[in-house]
């Protein structure tokens, strides 16, 4: 099939270079872009391939890094912005000095501040969690096997403040044992600050790795380009010979660089963006709520397709810049 | 056209001495053999002349500029004032004789249509026009030879420079190269010409560029038979 579309379109692509041959602007065009022949032998270097091979390596792990960092600082937002202004008053079912309350205690201590709360000036909003609702919470760690009956449960109250600055939390926290000296007032600012340190870590060292890959590729990439400067030593002086200034002759790299660059980056982005996929799907329909859903936003993913354009303009200026410094050397 | 001043010149990786208090000035428009034994620094010479090396002592001066004033970046466009034949050819073996010749007038940065023109008309001048679409390899060893000058002269240089050029030719085909360096020379342009084949030099009667042991004599016109025939005809 891919034969019979090869040949059909064959033909028609010749037409269209034919006639972009005969318009001399675009020719022009083209010629400063560095689409011509190369006046060195460098398209019959043997190492290309490897060349295309280490930047699709680089463009895969670099996706992964970075999808990594996307995901992380959109889970960090999604956590703060979720809790923000929110606290939750539970009815501990174990008492300060060490008594259990029974399940009718709870819930009856949990209905009296629920009611003494509702008309508090700085509560913005307040629901009292079900049994169901709290089955559901604990349910990663016990399983669904146990039933409410079973376990005492505590009595959670979810409410959302006006604002949380500490004079209104210490009145709030008067205000609820006031009414119920078993209610205790959970903020979460203490676990979610640890969870967001800890996301945030991980971001970091998400981006530390993409800067590394960056700077091996950069190493790589020098080392390349000296080498095929080694390997075409005499062309180059030829050139050098004939007039050529160093941006002449390191144009004809920098072409060579982007256009290998630019090919392993797309086959990384390919298989990089296939496995972020796959591992978002994964995410997303595990069956454990302990597995965040993973989410990548639309920008994150417009820039993790941008990674192979970024591949070759590092390839480009790097094999540039390799060239004019070691042309530099020649008299 | 070119002033050579107590010219020195060594390696800087052996740092020994290969050329020594050289001095001679070249006209425009002269025509000169460089020559002298194997190992007394005709290519080293020739390469100062391509300021493909810079002297280690002394003062050149090039198409009235002198070098040592010079930035390297003002040395391009002295060079492509430049047309080089090596021993060696170096033809590059990827592109064809078309763009091999097209080279000089790409870095010049000539325009698509005056390469096209200039190119065919000086492959058709040396005579391998039908050959502009092969490689380099496919070439016997005098076309090839024939490419290299049609090369080194398509930029219009006002000093050729060529090493050996008859080396590695027979002696009529090296007979009818040196016919096209005194049709060049008879256009204005400066060569010169380092070669060993004591033949040419006679039969071609130019003067002399004689080293030995890195110094520099000059010999004159020794008003070769040939040299008579073509100055005749033109």
């Amino acid at each position: 099939m891919f034969s019979k579309i090869k040949k059909q379109l064959q033909p028609k692509i010749k037409t269209l270079g034919n006639a972009l041959a005969k318009n001399p602007l675009i020719m022009r065009m083209l010629e400063n872009l560095g689409f011509r022949d190369y006046d060195l032998p460098l398209a019959q270097s043997e190492d290309s391939r490897f060349l295309v091979l280490l930047i699709a390596l680089m463009s895969f792990l670099s996706i992964l890094a970075c999808s990594g960092t996307f995901a992380l600082n959109d889970m960090a937002a999604r956590w703060s912005s979720g809790l923000e202004n929110k606290v939750t008053i539970e009815i501990a079912v174990e008492t300060k000095d060490g008594h259990l309350l029974s399940n009718k205690t709870v819930r009856k201590e949990t209905k009296k501040l629920a009611k003494g709360l509702k008309n508090n000036p700085m509560i913005k909003s307040l629901a009292v969690l079900s049994s169901a609702e709290i089955q559901e919470l604990i349910s990663p760690w016990i399983g669904d096997s146990l039933t409410l009956n079973d376990i005492p449960l505590p009595g959670l109250i979810a409410i959302e403040l006006r604002n949380t600055n500490k004079k209104s939390l210490n009145t709030l926290k008067s205000d609820m044992l006031k009414l119920s000296k078993y209610a205790r007032l959970e903020t979460h600012h203490e676990w979610l600050a640890d969870l967001i340190n800890f996301t945030r870590t991980l971001k970091n060292l998400s981006l530390f790795i993409t800067l590394i890959i960056a700077g091996v590729t950069i190493i790589a990439i020098t080392a390349g380009i000296r080498t095929r400067l080694a390997i075409h030593q005499k062309e180059v002086l030829l050139l050098h010979a004939m007039g050529a200034t160093d941006h002449y002759i390191a144009r004809q790299f920098q072409r060579h660089a982007m256009i290998l660059s630019l090919k392993g980056g797309l086959i990384g982005a390919v298989f990089g963006l296939v496995t972020t996929a796959i591992i978002i799907f994964l995410s997303s329909h595990s069956d454990t709520t302990l597995i965040p859903t993973i989410k990548i936003s639309s920008a994150g993913i417009v820039l993790l397709c941008l990674i192979p354009i970024i591949a070759s303009t590092i390839a480009t200026i790097t094999s540039r810049f390799t060239v004019l410094r070691n042309l530099s050397e020649i008299p | 056209m070119i002033k050579f001043e107590n010219i020195g010149f060594k390696y800087k990786e052996s740092g020994e001495e290969i050329l020594h208090g050289i001095n001679f000035t070249l006209e425009s428009g002269s025509y000169h053999f460089l020559t002298g034994p194997s190992g007394s620094g005709k290519t080293s010479l020739m390469n100062l002349m391509s300021l493909g090396n810079m002297p280690t002592e002394g003062q050149m001066t090039m198409f009235g500029k002198k070098i040592s004033t010079l930035k390297r970046e003002d040395l391009f466009e002295l060079r492509q004032r430049i047309g080089v034949v090596f021993q060696d050819f170096r033809l590059l073996k990827h592109l064809s004789i078309f763009d091999n010749v097209a080279l000089p007038l790409r870095i010049m940065g000539e325009s698509d249509e005056n390469i096209k023109n200039y190119v065919s008309e000086l492959l058709d001048w040396v005579g391998l026009e039908k050959h502009k679409d092969n490689l380099p390899p496919t070439l016997s060893g005098g076309q090839q030879q024939r490419v290299a000058i049609a090369r080194a002269v398509i930029g219009r240089p006002k000093l050729l420079l060529a090493d050996e050029p008859t080396g590695n030719l027979d002696d009529e085909i090296g007979f009818r190269l040196m016919g096209l360096f005194e049709q060049l020379n008879r256009m204005g342009t400066t060569i010169v010409i380092a070669t060993h084949n004591a033949n040419i030099i006679e039969q071609f009667g130019h003067p002399r560029l004689i080293l030995g042991n890195g110094n520099l004599h000059t010999s004159q016109s020794a008003n070769g038979p040939i040299a008579q025939k073509i100055r005749n005809v033109f």
